[in-house]
């Protein structure tokens, strides 16, 4: 068995020389996510519009919408369509040599950064619509309950299929270099 | 000694005792607030009557009792050289394996009645279950105490090749920390848990109030009583207070009853806690699988300097809920006994000075509740309809408001120490998180456009036992901390939990 303790070096490193997430240039997502997402929202808001305008219709029915709540559902589908669209053009995402980095949102702007050492499992995946315009999610899955999985979305099937694959790839490599039975904690402050 | 079968084995028969007080336990629980819920109960019980009621308890208690039966005869175990199997389940059989490398936290309790029969119940839980995985209640102490120790066997680093007859007595056991019954009194009396009594006991008075008045008029006997003295309501409020005593009372010698002698030992790569009157238990955890600390302190707490610590480890479910339910806690500590925290997990001293976030969260958060309640306030100044009372109410509610977001931001802090970071938060009561950064999962940087019109953030890192906010952190800070978890996690060896 190898010494975990062989090649570890433990210099210090003053804040300033650390790698700045900041500095880093995000790839933008498939130009498909663009009409992808604004699609998505805008459906979304106008099956409830059309619901609400069935409901006036229908003469049995238990609850007849007036026009002013058709008219919200209607604006919420031009407001989150528009915001969808804003986000899919600011949405990126970036590989670095140990994580993951994906930066999100327009009115909260969310950047998240997960190291591949702690990524458990990795997943792709994509719903009909996201088929449709040839794009794949990947969800990377870490410790901390099922809130905190991060899901890359926005990216084409070649790309997610390649990402998926080099995060197997890193997880393999650091469990690799892992010690079999933990233990490590005092190691890296020796 | 060797105690690996290859046959399966049973519980003892007194289990079904455990199994059926824990099935009605949790049939209570599940069914209670239901039952109570919007007086639905009591119209139910009038509506059955005296012996259909009788009826539906012998047939709840049936059930019960017919469903531990089934449990107790179908549960087998089996102990393998490096595992456990169970198998069990009444309509559904689930077969389980659970290798003793996995494990993070080892329980034995005696609840009085296995006393006699020198018998206990053995649990086990692995990171990321959501409850005890694997509970085997009625084994013999000799079997559980074995277990134990060659699970801890297992999981030193060098125990790839294990003799089954390993003995463990080898190891030093120091004792780290000790409550008296002085401490537990303070912790059981400083617990939230007395407020959380106090409504379900207001909720069920106002219940029976509420029936009552339905059928005689109660009430007015009440007020009429009440009014014979001179002050009636004083009576009623010492009426509230003896209640509120009572309660904490209670609280109180509850807390003594569960962390009776309550002990905390270092015994090398794992900790022990023992404590309890009635039911008496042991509380292993692997040292290596403690990925944090949590230090809370009650609002009475702080009169008290009563603190509590919560021992935190990788939790599937929501982590507060879990801490509250059987977690690692060690009771009834003093501002001093904080120190134990570099014992317990290394580079941990205790808590130093804490930075704050910015004041702009206050000043923020005050602007926008102003203009809520100024809003609701105007709407009720020009509806009269609502009255004077309601116009009043808010603008009290203006203040009180301002307080609490003040108590918020002057709590909200973190406390940088080496690779050690704390991060402070409360209302009345405190909170501190304390835990190393290369446990750090993910970090997100979040910023909303005010945020980001003024150079702030919100921090938050992604831990094994859930996740840590700090809001409202200068830009520059938050940058700082999130690349440095990031180094740090990422030339860490271990930790993929």
């Amino acid at each position: 068995m190898t010494d975990p303790a062989a090649n570890f070096s433990n210099r210090q490193v003053a804040p300033a020389e650390l790698p700045d997430f900041r500095r880093v240039e995000l790839h933008k997502v498939a130009d498909a996510f663009i009409p992808y997402s604004v699609l998505a929202q805008v459906l979304f808001w106008m099956i409830l519009m059309l619901v609400a305008v069935a409901f006036r219709f229908v003469p049995v029915s238990p609850f007849a919408p007036d026009w002013w709540m058709v008219a919200v559902f209607g604006l919420a589908a031009i407001w989150f369509g528009g915001m969808a669209w804003l986000d899919a053009r600011r949405r990126g995402w970036a590989l670095r040599e140990h994580d993951l980095i994906y930066r999100q949102g327009i009115i909260w702007r969310r950047t998240v950064i997960v190291p591949f050492a702690r990524i458990q499992h990795v997943e792709t995946s994509s719903g009909p619509l996201e088929r449709a315009f040839g794009l794949m999610r990947v969800k990377c899955f870490t410790a901390g309950g099922a809130m905190s999985d991060l899901s890359v979305v926005g990216l084409d099937g070649d790309s997610a299929r390649k990402v998926r694959q080099h995060l197997l790839e890193q997880i393999r490599d650091t469990s690799a270099s892992e010690p079999e039975a933990g233990g490590a904690g005092s190691v890296d402050d020796d | 000694m060797s105690m690996t079968t290859d046959g399966w084995q049973r519980l003892a028969p007194l289990a079904l005792v455990f199994l059926f007080f824990r099935s009605l336990q949790k049939f209570i629980r599940e069914n209670l607030f239901l039952f109570v819920g919007a007086g639905a109960g009591f119209a139910f019980l009038d509506w059955l009557g005296p012996r259909e009621l009788v009826l539906a308890g012998v047939g709840v208690l049936l059930v019960l009792v017919g469903g531990s039966v089934i449990y107790f005869r179908r549960f087998r175990f089996r102990i393998e050289d490096d595992a456990v199997r169970v198998r069990r389940g009444v309509i559904e059989k689930k077969e389980l394996r659970v290798r003793f490398a996995r494990i993070q936290n080892i329980q034995i309790g005696q609840p009085f009645y296995f006393r006699p029969f020198g018998l206990v119940r053995f649990s086990l839980e692995t990171p990321g279950a959501s409850e005890k995985e694997v509970e085997l209640p009625g084994i013999s102490r000799e079997l559980a105490e074995w277990m134990r120790d060659r699970i801890a066997e297992w999981q030193r680093p060098d125990a790839t090749e294990l003799l089954a007859d390993t003995a463990t007595s080898d190891i030093a056991v120091r004792e780290l920390y000790h409550a008296p019954t002085a401490r537990l009194l303070l912790h059981g009396m400083a617990s939230n848990q007395v407020w959380v009594l106090a409504g379900v006991f207001a909720y069920l008075v106002s219940q029976l109030m509420n029936r009552f008045s339905e059928r005689i008029d109660e009430a007015e006997i009440l007020v009429a009583t009440l009014d014979r003295y001179d002050n009636g309501w004083i009576v009623l409020f010492v009426a509230v207070i003896a209640v509120l005593v009572l309660l904490i009372v209670l609280s109180a010698v509850i807390a003594v009853l569960r962390y009776h002698g309550f002990r905390l030992e270092d015994a090398g790569d794992r900790l022990v806690a023992r404590h309890g009157l009635l039911d008496e238990r042991e509380q292993t955890v692997r040292r290596e699988k403690v990925t944090g600390l949590m230090f809370r302190q009650s609002a009475v707490g702080r009169l008290l300097d009563c603190w509590s610590l919560s021992v935190r480890q990788t939790r599937s479910g929501d982590a507060e809920e879990q801490a509250e339910r059987g977690g690692f806690l060690v009771p009834g500590m003093s501002r001093r006994d904080m120190d134990i925290a570099s014992r317990l997990l290394e580079g941990a001293n205790a808590p130093g000075k804490i930075q704050p976030i910015s004041a702009r969260f206050r000043q923020v958060y005050w602007q926008r509740w102003s203009a809520l309640l100024l809003a609701v306030l105007a709407a009720f100044a020009f509806n009269w309809y609502w009255g004077h009372w309601m116009t009043v109410l808010s603008a009290l509610m203006m203040p009180l408001v301002m307080l609490v977001l003040h108590c918020r931001f002057r709590h909200w802090g973190w406390s940088r120490d080496g690779e050690m970071l704390w991060v402070r938060q409360g209302l009345l009561g405190q909170r501190i998180d304390g835990f190393r950064l290369d446990r750090v999962q993910q970090v997100r940087i979040i910023q909303s456009i005010y945020q980001r019109r003024h150079d702030l953030a919100n921090l938050q890192l992604v831990l094994p036992q859930g996740s840590v906010t700090i809001p409202f952190m200068p830009l520059e800070a938050a940058a700082g901390l999130a690349n440095e978890a990031v180094f740090i996690a990422e030339t860490a060896l271990d930790h993929r939990v």
